[in-house]
């Protein structure tokens, strides 16, 4: 891993150059907030660097809301996304395990992983729900393909992958960038982002802690919490590690993967109508445990990341991280 | 793309026969155009073209590679279309997917098989390959119930096994009729009947989830340990491959950790019998 450095106005007009080769994603700033655009000429004054996470998570990059699975094609075109967060490259570590498992690979999963080079965008900015040190999650990514960050009027190219490198040797005036000031700058800042979420997650448990506590927890709170859910599912779908899906069938034996959610009534049921996840309690209930007690017993990477998003985007104004306080009383 | 094989596209195979077992079962005999072979207790998802597919174990001999059969019993959307279906039709089929039954373990030993209602079809498939190892086996015992007599799919398999060495089969209905002359209870009941060589010995179930779960208690009061209790597991297995997450029961994946697991493995799981 080594650092590069590039003026900004030379990196604006490198990544316009970069247009012509790659599709780019890039986290902007709009009127709703911080989410993913493609990139064009106009925007690219618009990236939102080291700010909070997108709207949207990343995986909906690999695992598209509907997809062809059968017969689908997908271009060899190279696709950039920046200003993943560090949660959300940490988030796609289970969906490698689940789509990328040796025993039956997921071609289109792979093929867009393969296609794609995933910047990162360093987080020094606290979003109100977002918790992901309480997890161990560092709000930067040393996992990414490459990760960015800008100081002043420069920006920092972290190269961490193969990969990563690859893409960065397209920019021919990038330097390498050893000066320890400024490399002490950015742990110091690193470090202030990590102070700033960990004071504002005092009193969550930790991931495992709340797989415990779940496991004991008993029917009312599960009625309590679960009293104000409607079922609409967003939660799962705003989520960066939830990849349940449906397959649906179309003429000539053709699968669409379809994105589905363990909180729709049904998901569960079987033909005859034995339907394990029929109450909304038990529904609710199970979305945690996947999370926090099942998931970690199966694979080895985290299935919540802490970036908040379920908390932000449910209706209802559930907040989980008040079940898991209210569990560690 | 990559040389990986597509995951979600199925193998054709075409509907030769279609035998009617009860009013709601049938089986439906099916030539894969590809080479296709399974072990017993695995299951497949087999498709309708254009209207959707469903998790059966393939009822026939894992022996048989040439052909494959499935009985459906028609209780859904997805099966409804499947029992329209006439000979001639081209069905899809996705698998064989999941861990079967280790009949490999069952050397040496007595099997003691309990099921009830449609889990028959599975059983069957189990049954011709124990009597494929016949040799290495003590003695088979399978002991089911259906609802009323005309509800028992197969009945020419109880008499062919009667008369298979080290094969013995029991039938009871919960509800008998004027030509019914046998045993009447649930299928735990034949279990009293018999004699069983504990630690020599190994139970399967197959049937309704609550068969399962008092076949289960029965063969732990009989004195089997949990590990010597064998479960097929049904649960909405919709991709087969351990990723759709329809089928999680805990912390596995029904469709890929199981269908079958011993009790042992699954017995600290919630909800296993729901």
């Amino acid at each position: 891993m080594h650092y590069l450095s590039i003026n900004k106005e030379e990196w604006d007009k490198a990544v316009e150059q970069m247009l012509m080769s790659f599709t780019i994603f890039a986290a902007v700033e709009n009127e709703f907030g911080i989410d993913y655009e493609e990139l064009s000429a106009s925007n690219i004054s618009k990236i939102a660097y080291n700010r909070a996470k997108p709207s949207t998570p990343l995986k909906s990059f690999f695992l598209p809301v509907r997809e062809n699975v059968t017969s689908g094609k997908i271009g060899n075109r190279q696709r950039v996304i920046m200003g993943a967060p560090g949660c959300d490259v940490e988030g796609l570590k289970l969906l490698d395990e689940i789509y990328l498992d040796k025993d039956f690979v997921d071609i289109y999963y792979h093929e867009h992983r393969k296609n794609t080079v995933i910047i990162s965008f360093d987080c020094f900015e606290k979003q109100e729900h977002c918790h992901c040190t309480t997890y161990g999650i560092k709000p930067w990514s040393e996992e990414a393909d490459l990760s960015v960050l800008k100081v002043e009027n420069l920006i920092l190219l972290r190269v961490i992958t193969e990969k990563g490198n690859d893409f960065a040797n397209h920019f021919s005036v990038t330097r390498e960038m050893n000066d320890e000031k400024l490399l002490a700058l950015i742990d110091e800042a690193h470090t202030a982002a990590v102070s700033k979420l960990t004071e504002a997650g005092d009193g969550l448990p930790d991931y495992k802690t709340t797989g415990i506590l779940l496991q004991k927890a008993g029917d009312e709170i599960w009625k309590k919490y679960s009293s104000r859910c409607v079922s609409c599912g967003a939660c799962a779908t705003i989520c960066p590690t939830c990849s349940c899906f449906l397959l649906i069938d179309k003429p000539g034996f053709e699968k669409i993967r379809q994105m589905d959610a363990c909180q729709y009534p049904g998901f569960e049921r079987v033909a005859g109508g034995e339907d394990s996840l029929f109450e909304l309690s038990r529904r609710f209930r199970n979305r945690y445990m996947c999370k926090y007690v099942w998931k970690p017993g199966k694979f080895n990477s985290i299935a919540c990341t802490g970036c908040g998003r379920c908390i932000e985007a449910c209706i209802g104004k559930i907040n989980k991280n008040e079940l898991f306080m209210e569990l560690a009383k | 793309m990559t040389g990986i094989m597509n995951i979600y596209k199925p193998v054709r195979a075409k509907l030769t026969e279609v035998i009617e077992e009860s009013p709601l079962i049938k089986t439906f005999v099916l030539i894969p155009e590809t080479e296709f072979s399974f072990g017993t207790g695995q299951f497949i998802e087999l498709s309708v073209d254009g209207i959707g597919e469903a998790p059966f174990t393939p009822s026939s001999s894992p022996q048989v590679t040439d052909r494959l059969e499935v009985t459906v019993m028609k209780t859904g959307y997805v099966t409804e279309y499947m029992h329209n279906l006439e000979p001639g039709a081209f069905m899809g089929i996705r698998g064989p997917y999941g861990r079967g039954y280790p009949v490999e373990k069952f050397f040496g030993k007595e099997v003691i098989i309990l099921g009830g209602g449609c889990g028959l079809a599975p059983i069957r498939s189990l049954l011709y390959a124990l009597e494929h190892i016949k040799d290495k086996l003590e003695r088979v015992v399978l002991c089911y119930g259906s609802k009323t007599p005309a509800d028992c799919v197969y009945k020419p398999l109880f008499n062919r096994l009667n008369n298979t060495e080290k094969f013995e089969a029991y039938r009871t209905v919960d509800k008998g009729d004027e030509e019914w002359t046998g045993p009447v209870g649930v299928a735990t009941t034949l279990l009293n009947k018999i004699k069983v060589n504990l630690g020599k010995s190994v139970a399967v179930v197959c049937g309704p989830p609550v068969m399962m779960k008092f076949g289960t208690m029965k063969f732990l009061e009989m004195g089997y340990k949990d590990q010597e209790i064998y479960l097929s597991m049904e649960k909405n297995m919709s991709c087969g491959l351990g990723k759709c997450g329809h089928c999680m029961m805990g912390k596995y994946f029904v469709c890929k950790d199981g269908p079958v697991f011993t009790y042992d493995e699954i017995k600290d799981t919630p909800d296993i019998w729901k």
